[in-house]
């Protein structure tokens, strides 16, 4: 078994690793933000498009009748952006999970280039246990099984 | 007028959805999770479940079998929408005792079609 002073020989520069811990905690807190402008974005791009959409279903005729041209074009354009806005769910799963593997290297790198014998047992985010959920990687409509 | 709960953490997608069914004229309960989602199924009568897998508490899979277990909802159509698509997550939904699985970004239309195939 590994000496800790042996293990200390082969572990990468202090400053290198204080260095390289900054990074990763620094990307971390940008994915932090981005979730929060894309979550902001995205809660006012719904309630516009909800609205809208409302707005344009009362120009259709209520009883028979086909509704103006342009109110239809204008109700399939809004289907259309019914996909595309669904990407703030995947955005965040994709944020999440990827924030989790930054934490776990950050606390893998502070214990492994900074803790000492006499530490004890430091705290470590875990890595996911599952590769990541999404894999989409364009907003295409996902498939449908019916079992 | 049927009535569908719709479950999912994210309030986007609970937004999409929903607004999604009511204008195809179904009624909507939402539901933030799978532990939400069990005890509003508790309360009230529902002709069909859609709900979203990964989730904090209950996920879609455990929900199903909660739901399963359950004579009020031994055949009512449940339907799993989600960014997953392995083909092992499917099976495990399968297993579970799951209508349907629709991988995300869903379209409206064809959400609305896959519902009132299954919908009694």
């Amino acid at each position: 078994m590994q000496t800790f002073e042996a293990h200390r020989e082969h572990a990468m520069p202090l400053m290198e690793a204080a260095d390289l811990q900054d990074s990763l905690l620094s990307a971390a807190n940008d994915l932090e933000r981005l979730q929060t402008l894309l979550s902001d974005a995205c809660a006012t791009l719904l309630a516009g498009f909800c609205s809208a959409s409302e707005q344009l279903r009362q120009l259709r005729p209520s009883a028979g009748g086909n509704a103006p041209p342009a109110v239809t074009l204008a109700l399939n354009n809004l289907d259309g952006a019914a996909v595309a806005l669904q990407f703030q769910d995947m955005a965040q799963q994709l944020i999440a999970h990827t924030q989790r593997r930054l934490r776990h290297c950050t606390d893998r790198l502070a214990i492994d280039a900074f803790s000492s014998e006499d530490d004890g047992d430091a705290v470590l985010e875990a890595a996911p246990l599952r590769p990541n959920p999404v894999v989409q990687d364009q907003m295409d409509a996902g498939a449908i099984d019916l079992f | 007028m049927h009535s569908i709960l719709a479950v999912d953490d994210s309030a986007s997608m609970r937004q999409m959805v929903s607004f999604t069914l009511k204008n195809a004229g179904f009624n909507v309960v939402e539901a933030v999770d799978g532990q939400d989602a069990f005890e509003k199924a508790g309360k009230h009568d529902f002709d069909l479940v859609l709900t979203d897998q990964n989730m904090p508490r209950v996920d879609g899979i455990e929900l199903t079998k909660k739901l399963r277990s359950s004579p009020k909802f031994k055949t009512t159509p449940i339907l799993i929408l989600t960014t997953e698509s392995s083909d092992q997550m499917k099976q495990a939904g399968r297993a579970a005792g799951a209508t349907g699985w629709l991988v995300k970004p869903f379209d409206p239309a064809k959400l609305i079609e896959v519902i009132r195939k299954v919908v009694r």
